[in-house]
């Protein structure tokens, strides 16, 4: 069966391993025991000590948070309850004119901010940008992610939560 | 008997009972147990390893029959292997979006009782192009054959070329004049074109006389048909090794073990749950010619998608609350949305293991009626099906990459494919010749971002995985155009800790004609219709059209001085109007316009993908390579990246670390302060949407997906706390 060390795991996801290494993981047969060494990784990587149970984006977690589950920035900050959309708890930044687009694109064509506007979710307390959304203006904010969280671990982990 | 099926019931009736078995069982064909593979698996690999190569030697060889470049160069060609019934056992590489809309073209044969007229017999050669058969567009011409083995019908050998000339109202294939079929180009719906493994004579005659440039169409059916039957003679003499009892349940078997395969695949890479997402298209045509008001002439297109992976592997899309079909070329049929799904497959899931129909049988679609994705009028157009289709897909890749990063295989994230705005053109030729022709170097764009690296740089798109823009010296010998260059875009990969692969540009000078008529279609220009991922920004919108008519590029040349091979980096002033004279034209949108001579000159910009992450963790070092290689202004780097670069002693870009990291600390200081809380911008913004206060097009948008569709009013309502209905369909019923 095919296995990685944690190591190998931790730089694969901070994109430090070299590219022909790289390109033999992706090619080779998926190591089953990838989930967990890679939790185990991102662990290691927090500061905070709440077990992780899911990633869900580059620096959002899912974790339990004593009798809770909550979505965590990797910089500690709680966005609550995990089955509630984080972002609603998030700060943002739009971007709805010509001139804050002209911001991230200032050499190319930009969208006609009547038609489209930019949204930054970031986290409240360490800036991070946990997601861009690009919306017409009055669409509802969307909720990317609800983990089926118990199902995943008691029928495909063989681990119940 | 030539004619004779399998068993005893007619081809019908064992389509319909197999459709049974699958719905009673679950598993295809009622194949509970793969019994062959448990008895030899090696066997059971080996023979599907044969087909598959069966499939990519006849590809390689009819790829070198046909005439044209985007077969020849770019691989615009599928061929499969298929049941009596029509599903798809082996394939090659390849547009392999059509292995399944082949599918269906097969399948609705059969649902029509051609078996009793056309009839079906040894040496027949059916072909179609109608969408609401089985195809994605007119220019996707299939062609199959069946196979018969001592009289009995064991099998079918189908293939498919992307024709770069379709005959419709404007030359090329992707017309995106069309607004309704009958100004698509030439249909061929289920048609017997030949027999006796002979295309029938008053067939070419049709293809000779309805098209432009028939030498590549009628070309690609010799190399269809030619590849059909090496198929069909490799499948016959490996039923005369194996025998034909194990050939009927071996050939179901492997589709029986492609569907575990994909339901074993998806609980292996993803992790169960709701996931969503969405994109947006800005179909844009007022006050072009052509243009028949039909309708508004103007439409912002919102693709909403929600996928749900359930705990057995199924994976489910819903389309509900995107916008109806309309009176333009960018609807989409079943089968077009099938193939799409399952092209996506193909990259995302299925890199291992046997790979067919059953990958698509373990997935659904939900394509709500009326809309633009399951049309409720077979008179639509869907000429330009992929405008639609590849930010659709664009967002599943998205969804599915989710479930990647979740369950650790950050390798396999993807922020996905983008829009190929394609270029084609007709008229007067080099040669002084009538002439019509798509030019395929859209087949490579900038991927989207790798959640570990970035994107490919003009080297993917999604409908075509073999990814190829083809040489310039071959497109030079189809068209009367000369490159004076194609280089790369500068910030068109989108930002983010990792950037999505950049885009290139093509610069042509019109030359040896007096009359080229130059369409492009697939350019949303006024919206993104591509996306970022976990922080990273979208790629930019699609870029507008530049050209120069009547200009003075002969004179410029003759006394030496310096000409514009690109647009540049200045979007209020392109480098064509800084260095070269004449009547410079910036058009939006689809370009359709009057004819161009010889001595004009035309651009033509594609799409970078978009990016994944923080910008502000961006490698400094790969910033500055960016910048020194032109894959990034230093305007970017500074403004968009926080990245400060200062100059080694041979002036090529240095990150200055120190100031770049000072630099970041302000910039994440001022995101901070300029950021504010999402539930006060939504009580902000609540007022804006209670007054409808947006563009027509907007509005038009939240009224037409109000109206179709009673979850996207509910989860709108919900959000804002409104009644969508009362403010975006005033006066209708409640």
């Amino acid at each position: 069966m095919t296995s990685y060390s944690k190591e190998v795991l931790g730089d694969l996801a901070a994109g430090k391993l070299p590219w022909p290494q790289t390109r033999r993981i992706m090619s080779a047969y998926k190591d089953d025991d990838r989930f967990f060494k890679m939790v185990a990784v991102y662990q290691d990587r927090v500061a905070w000590k709440d077990p992780i149970l899911l990633p869900v984006s580059d620096h959002l977690f899912i974790c339990q948070s004593g009798d809770k589950r909550i979505t965590r920035c990797e910089c500690g900050h709680s966005f609550g309850d995990y089955r509630k959309n984080w972002k609603l708890k998030a700060a943002i930044i739009v971007r709805n004119t010509e001139e804050a687009l002209r911001e991230i694109y200032p050499n190319s064509d930009i969208p006609d901010p009547q038609w489209m506007e930019i949204r930054e979710f970031i986290c409240p307390e360490c800036g991070t940008m946990h997601e861009v959304e690009a919306a017409a203006p009055g669409y509802p904010i969307v909720h990317d992610f609800e983990p089926d969280l118990e199902g995943f671990y008691r029928e495909w982990l063989g681990n119940p939560l | 008997m030539l004619d004779k099926p399998a068993s005893a019931l007619r081809l019908r009736e064992r389509l319909l009972d197999s459709e049974r078995l699958m719905e009673e069982t679950g598993c295809y064909d009622g194949i509970t147990e793969l019994t062959l593979r448990n008895q030899d698996p090696l066997k059971f690999e080996t023979l599907h390893t044969k087909l598959r190569a069966y499939c990519v030697s006849a590809r390689e060889m009819a790829r070198r029959i046909s005439a044209s470049p985007g077969v020849r160069e770019v691989g615009e060609m599928v061929v499969a292997i298929y049941t009596p019934e029509g599903d798809a056992i082996a394939l090659s590489n390849g547009i392999m979006v059509h292995v399944h809309t082949m599918s269906r073209f097969i399948k609705w044969m059969i649902k029509n009782n051609y078996e009793e007229n056309p009839k079906i017999r040894e040496g027949d050669i059916f072909a179609n192009n109608d969408a609401f058969i089985g195809t994605v567009q007119v220019p996707d011409v299939m062609d199959v054959v069946p196979i018969f083995h001592e009289g009995t019908l064991v099998g079918w050998a189908g293939a498919v070329c992307h024709e770069l000339e379709a005959g419709g109202i404007t030359p090329g294939g992707d017309v995106c004049l069309a607004q309704e079929r009958f100004t698509e180009g030439l249909f061929v719906c289920a048609e017997k074109i030949g027999e006796n493994d002979e295309i029938r004579r008053d067939y070419v005659i049709r293809c000779e006389r309805n098209l432009r440039m028939p030498i590549y169409w009628v070309l690609d059916e010799k190399a269809k048909v030619a590849s059909c039957i090496d198929m069909r003679e490799s499948v016959k003499q490996l039923i005369s090794e194996i025998g034909l009892d194990y050939w009927m349940k071996v050939s179901k078997e492997f589709i029986e073990e492609g569907r575990r395969a994909q339901l074993a695949r998806t609980r292996q890479l993803t992790v169960p749950g709701i996931y969503r997402g969405h994109t947006f298209y800005g179909h844009v045509t007022a006050g072009k010619p052509g243009f028949q008001l039909l309708g508004d002439p103007d439409w912002l297109y919102n693709i909403p998608i929600e996928m749900e992976i359930t705990t057995d592997g199924k994976i489910t899309m819903d389309f509900e609350g995107t916008q109806p079909w309309g009176y333009h070329s960018m609807n989409c049929t079943p089968a077009g949305m099938d193939g799409g799904m399952f092209v996506t497959l193909t990259q995302h899931m299925n890199f291992e293991g046997l790979v067919n129909d059953g990958a698509w049988m373990a997935t659904e679609l939900k394509l709500p009626h009326g809309t633009w994705t399951n049309p409720d009028n077979e008179m639509v157009a869907t000429a330009t099906s992929w405008a639609l289709l590849l930010p659709a897909y664009g967002v599943f890749q998205r969804l599915l990459s989710r479930g990647f990063v979740a369950r650790g295989f950050v390798e396999e994230a993807f922020v996905g494919q983008v829009n190929s705005p394609m270029i084609e053109m007709g008229g007067e030729s080099q040669y002084g010749t009538p002439f019509g022709m798509a030019h395929f170097e859209c087949a490579a764009a900038g991927s989207g971002a790798l959640a570990i690296a970035d994107g490919l740089d003009t080297a993917y798109v999604g409908w075509n995985p073999e990814s190829d823009m083809g040489n310039i010296e071959v497109w030079e010998q189809s068209m009367p155009m000369v490159y004076i260059g194609r280089s790369i875009v500068p910030n068109s990969g989108g930002a983010g800790k990792y950037r999505g692969g950049c885009s290139f540009v093509s610069t042509w000078l019109i030359s040896k004609t007096s009359h080229l008529r130059l369409h492009t279609s697939e350019h949303s220009s006024r919206v993104f219709d591509n996306g970022g991922m976990c922080g990273g920004y979208p790629a930019p919108t699609c870029q507008k059209h530049r050209a120069v008519r009547n200009s003075n590029i002969h004179e410029l040349a003759a006394k030496g001085e310096p000409l514009a091979h690109a647009p540049g980096i200045d979007p209020h002033v392109s480098d064509y109007e800084k260095n070269i004279g004449g009547e410079h034209v910036v058009v939006e949108g689809p370009y359709i316009t009057s004819p161009h001579k010889s001595g004009d000159i035309f651009s033509h910009s594609y799409n970078g993908g978009g990016g994944y992450g923080d910008v502000l963790e961006r490698d400094p070092i790969k910033t500055a390579w960016d910048v020194e290689n032109g894959y990034l202004t230093r305007e970017a780097a500074i403004q968009v990246f926080g990245i400060v670069l200062k100059d080694d002693a041979h002036g090529y870009p240095l990150a200055d670390i120190d100031a770049t990291v000072e630099r970041r600390a302000a910039m994440r200081r001022e995101r901070l302060a300029k950021a504010i809380p999402v539930s006060d911008w939504i009580d902000a913004e609540r007022s804006r949407v209670e007054k409808a206060d947006f563009a027509p097009e907007v509005k038009k948008m939240y009224a037409s997906a109000i109206k179709l569709s009673s979850r996207f009013t509910k989860d709108f309502s919900e959000f804002w706390t409104v009644d969508a209905k009362s403010i975006f369909m005033p006066g209708a019923k409640p």
